[in-house]
């Protein structure tokens, strides 16, 4: 896009092209975590009504309430700005900012569609998770900045379960980095591509348990029930957020679900392909055909939000069943079960995978796994090709400077198709070939 | 609570500061105006000290200006889930001191009312008590059930929440034509459905591993500590005023078939189905109190089908109301009566004066439940004390008076 | 230093801006730490300025490295401040006043460490020599001179696996730095020499030995801070009457 944006500038101008770039992309991620915790309010509202016998919102803008949460945002924005007496003035106020910006820093490394990322990192699987464990500073801080009791416990609570949930959550997040050997999102899903039984999920029986395991670590990690033990309204008022009114207490809530999107857009990714749908339909598109392509993506943004999506609606399903879990039993749960479990999963699924061992994908009749690989490893890939056709001619033109050699079996090998020629990886070569 | 000061110095584990903190009167899980100081080490709470008062609107004081059947919406806000209870004791209070013979219409009308509302009181504490344990929807499941049964209450007497129905020498009125029906209609509905509440909380496996085996008070604690109802009943006393109550209270459900919910032999009476105990559960920890709840709403259930049963074969009068103006003989009487919290007692002194009692007193059932909340709470999780005190099931309104 | 107006002069593009952006934020928050006395205010401040050091490791292009930081040093102030400040904080925690004695300490520690840091940063041959870009080129230049030398004279259009090998490299050097070495120092790590094969068959361990020695000794300070953090005091209780609130 940056790309696209310098040529509408002058020359040493071009730099404004990749501000407007870089404007727009961030104004559209903001809006996923804006418009995404709108949506899932809303959401939210309306299946807690349903799961509890009652309506929901009905009457804010017209059918099903649907602008309940704008309603509430309104309310939410002109109320007093309230701080305690006793905080800490600078922690109090900086602490929403900070859980909001890592639930956004992280937004920013997460593929919607295959090539639609804001920022594609080798490592965006690696730099999602750093950075969701950030989130919990922004919690921490503001139990310790409210100067109240019930805060600073919800703060501390909050510290205890990150050491506990982010251990089997780091091992079940390895096991589809394993299988794909990139830690590039954007790989990791183009490589499910076919049938969905490509998909990790269905990559052997351990990538199935594990992700149990992966979303009860996920939904640890955004603070819902049962594992909501930070905010605890049962027991400790309100946790971290007993101080906060208005927009600080509207924006953590922005954070919550940014991070809700966030972990079911991962465990999307990670085992349900992304945003290969089930079945291919767009397998025909012929590459750098640019209107289909984004056809394709567009369809696959649907199919990638339809999944979140999904996750999200889990998680409130398990919020409004489930009684909330004690502290010591969460701790408990992630490092004496989930750990055991996660690792367990992690050796099977390695030997599953070195012996090579059949599953679903192997009795289905259908395409290979996406042949699809880091960018960066690509991006030499092509640049091996294209030397190595610019190489090729300046040797022929050397050649033919010299003498005017067989010129035309050179010029026929050099027009064949370049995929035809195993580039990625060099082909060994008899010695008698020289 | 004073401690023998040790002297010398010991090896302790990673010790955090002490905490003291407020738990109340403003807080979501204290059931109303509760104050707790909790002492806390970390998440680990050494003391726990409740504080009350903070209800207090001096009913009794009040009662020693008012003629008996004039006192009777002030019984009402003692419990104020469970009126009808309570207008209850206190008629069958009075009516021992003036020695006042109940017809048999009217006995089963009360058995009726006092059980439905057992019900209706019993269904907010299990949908508190999951409340108490972040489960937001069986609150409200409960909340649904419960509306249809105030329905059936405001059709008999108009009241939704404060009756004043029973009152000394029987009750405001009589049953309202086709209510007998409508009760049966209800009650063949919701039994089913209770089944749904076993299955979200009763079993469930997050409850259970919330309230098994901890609060944990043995038989004889709960004696000592005066403890009565469920909260007896769940530490496995077999002790119900129903049955081992006063003649003039027992002769309400003589001829009613029922089984006090209590643990014998490591099992329930068991004539319906309803989970099993699960293992970690140990007698007399919450689950077993929130157990002998969820039990008793069945077993009211039995006998509100034998009291439409009586009540429509029965003959004679339901019972008009003693006048305003009776005059009271000389003496003393004093009633208790298990109420759905436990044991209600109410107290009359009259010096034969006129018709307004020289003393009104009531005997709190949740006063004495809650002295234990002390020793249930020394030495658990921040976590367990809205479990503790919510399987205690208070009510500040009757505590406070 | 007499580079040092060069680096005024240099060419200010998005690099730059960003570059001398986020070291003013690690610089600032740093220094803020130093001079802040409330203990969290001053863990809040490290891991703002380590967040904006990672920030700096980003725009290398070092993205793993990068992550590490995050993850390792702004995830472990976190674990700091909750079991090193807020668990076992006595009340003089709460305020720390440094004494002139610590700042000359302070002073010298920190002095010789940038010292020491600068003496490294010197030493690394792509920021000694501002040519080593054109160097670097040259060397890519000689070996495709080579090549194309070796295809002319064979007469064939597609790369030998040898020559491919010697190119991809040096490519991806030009392109992304050294994207080999990470892995290199991995291995290196659990003692398996890339750089240096020759070694393998003296029997030496590579880091490994090291490696094991540095988390024996973290095993230890671990184990030594839990035993300091055990408290020995009378176990006096108090009433319970206090400063309830």
């Amino acid at each position: 896009m940056a790309d696209y944006f310098s040529t509408w500038f002058p020359e040493g101008w071009d730099w404004l092209g990749w501000l407007l770039a870089a404007i727009i992309q961030a104004v559209l991620l903001l809006h996923v975590i804006a418009v995404g915790a709108v949506v899932f309010i809303w959401m939210e509202r309306k299946i807690a009504g349903r799961i509890q016998d009652r309506l929901g919102p009905t009457r804010t803008g017209g059918k099903f309430g649907w602008l309940q949460t704008l309603a509430d945002g309104i309310k939410l924005l002109s109320k007093e700005d309230l701080m305690p007496r006793d905080a800490d003035p600078l922690l109090f106020k900086l602490a929403p900012y900070i859980s909001l910006a890592a639930s956004f820093t992280a937004f920013l490394a997460l593929p919607f569609a295959s090539g639609w990322v804001g920022v594609r990192l080798n490592i965006a699987l690696f730099f999602v998770i750093a950075v969701l464990g950030l989130e919990v500073f922004g919690v921490i801080l503001a139990g310790y900045g409210s100067g109240s009791k019930w805060s600073l416990f919800g703060g501390m609570r909050q510290a205890a379960q990150v050491v506990s949930y982010e251990v089997p959550l780091g091992i079940c997040v390895v096991v589809p980095v394993l299988i794909s050997g990139t830690m590039d999102l954007v790989t990791i899903a183009d490589q499910q591509s076919g049938l969905f039984s490509n998909w990790l999920f269905f990559h052997d029986p351990f990538c199935m348990l594990l992700f149990w395991v992966y979303f009860t670590c996920g939904i640890a990690s955004v603070n819902r029930a049962p594992f909501d033990l930070a905010e605890a309204e049962s027991e400790l008022v309100s946790g971290f957020l007993t101080e906060y009114s208005g927009i600080r207490w509207s924006l953590f809530f922005m954070a919550e679900y940014g991070s809700m999107f966030l972990v079911s857009g991962l465990a999307a990714i990670l085992f349900f392909g992304g945003w290969n749908g089930p079945i291919p339909i767009f397998f025909w598109v012929p590459e750098g055909n640019f209107t289909l392509e984004t056809l394709a993506n567009l369809v696959g943004l649907g199919n990638f939000l339809l999944k979140a999506v999904l996750g999200v609606v889990v998680m409130m399903w398990v919020r409004w069943t489930l009684p909330r879990l004690r502290i010591d039993q969460v701790i408990s749960m992630c490092l004496k079960y989930c750990v055991p479990i996660a690792a367990f999963c992690f050796l099977g699924s390695v030997l599953w995978t070195a012996l090579h061992l059949p599953f679903l994908n192997d009795v289905m009749p259908m395409q290979a796994r996406g042949d699809v690989r880091e960018g960066w490893v690509q991006d030499i890939d092509n640049e091996m090709q294209q030397l190595e056709k610019r190489l090729a001619t300046e040797a022929y033109e050397l050649n033919s400077a010299v003498e005017g050699g067989p010129q035309q079996e050179a010029q026929t090998s050099l027009e064949e198709d370049a995929a035809d020629r195993v580039a990625l990886i060099p082909t060994p070569q008899p010695e008698g070939a020289r | 609570m004073e401690m023998a000061p040790t002297s010398g110095i010991v090896e302790i584990d990673v010790r955090t500061d002490e905490m003291l903190v407020n738990m109340g009167p403003q807080h979501p899980s204290t059931h109303g105006v509760l104050r707790l100081v909790l002492r806390t080490d970390g998440e680990v709470v050494s003391e726990a000290t409740p504080h009350i008062g903070y209800l207090h609107r001096c009913a009794e004081k009040i009662g020693e200006n008012l003629t008996p059947r004039q006192w009777i919406p002030y019984t009402d806000r003692m419990d104020y889930l469970a009126g009808m209870n309570m207008n209850l004791g206190w008629a069958l209070a009075v009516e021992k001191l003036i020695d006042y013979d109940l017809p048999e219409k009217a006995r089963h009308l009360r058995v009726i009312i006092a059980e439905l509302n057992r019900i209706a009181s019993h269904l907010v504490g299990m949908g508190t008590y999951g409340l108490d344990l972040g489960s937001f929807s069986p609150f409200l499941y409960a909340f649904r059930e419960r509306e249809r049964i105030l329905d059936l209450l405001e059709d008999a007497c108009g009241a939704r929440l404060t009756y004043s129905y029973l009152t000394p020498g029987g009750a405001t009125a009589d049953l309202p034509p086709g209510w007998l029906q409508k009760l049966t209609g209800f009650l063949d509905q919701f039994e089913p459905v209770i089944l749904d509440y076993h299955a979200l909380l009763t079993n469930n496996a997050i409850f259970i591993k919330r309230t098994a085996n901890i609060g944990v008070m043995s038989a004889e604690m709960a004696i000592d500590y005066g403890c009565s109802g469920p909260v007896l009943r769940g530490s496995g006393v077999d002790y119900d005023l129903r049955r081992d109550g006063e003649e003039r209270y027992t002769s309400l459900y003589a001829g009613y078939a029922f089984e006090v919910i209590v643990e014998k032999n490591g099992s329930y009476p068991r004539d319906h189905e309803y989970p099993p105990v699960p293992s970690d559960a140990v007698l007399g920890d919450c689950w077993h109190r929130f157990y002998v709840r969820m039990l008793e709403v069945i077993q009211a259930i039995d006998l509100l089908r034998q009291g439409i049963e009586k009540y429509s074969q029965a003959t004679g009068d339901w019972g008009t109301p003693i006048k305003l103006a009776t005059k009271l003989p000389k003496g003393e009487a004093y009633l208790e009566t298990e109420c759905p919290r436990g044991q209600m007692g109410f107290y009359i002194v009259s010096d034969g004066s006129g018709s307004i009692p020289l003393r009104a007193r009531a005997r709190s059932s949740c006063f004495c439940n809650l002295s234990v909340a002390p020793e249930l709470c020394r030495d658990c999780l921040i976590a367990d004390v809205p479990a503790i005190i919510g399987s205690l099931d208070i009510v500040m309104g009757e505590i406070d008076r | 230093m007499t580079n040092f107006p060069l680096l005024l002069a240099a060419e200010i593009n998005w690099h730059t801006v960003f570059f001398y952006l986020t070291s003013f934020i690690a610089c600032g928050f740093a220094l803020a730490m130093v001079v802040s006395s409330n203990v969290v205010r001053m863990a809040f401040f490290l891991v703002l300025s380590l967040a904006a050091t990672s920030g700096l490791i980003f725009l290398t292009g070092a993205h793993f490295v990068g992550a590490m930081q995050l993850m390792i040093y702004v995830g472990g102030t976190v674990v700091l401040l909750i079991f090193g400040v807020m668990l076992t904080a006595q009340q003089a925690f709460i305020s720390m006043k440094t004494k002139a004695g610590d700042w000359i300490l302070a002073l010298i520690v920190g002095g010789s460490l940038l010292a020491l840091l600068t003496q490294i940063a010197f030493s690394v041959p792509a920021w000694r020599s501002s040519d080593y870009q054109a160097r670097l080129q040259a060397e890519v230049t000689a070996a495709e001179e080579e090549i194309i030398a070796a295809m002319a004279a064979d007469n064939r259009t597609e790369l030998t696996a040898a020559e491919a090998a010697k190119l991809r490299p040096l490519l991806a050097k030009v392109k992304y730095g050294q994207p080999e070495l990470t892995s290199q120092v991995g291995l290196g790590l659990v003692g398996v020499r890339v750089d240096k094969p020759e070694l393998d068959s003296l029997g030496y361990s590579g880091y490994l030995l090291p490696f094991e020695i540095v988390s024996v000794h973290l095993l230890v300070v671990l184990v030594g801070a839990a035993y300091l953090a055990r408290s020995k005091r009378s176990a006096v209780m108090q009433t319970p009457e206090g400063d309830a609130r």
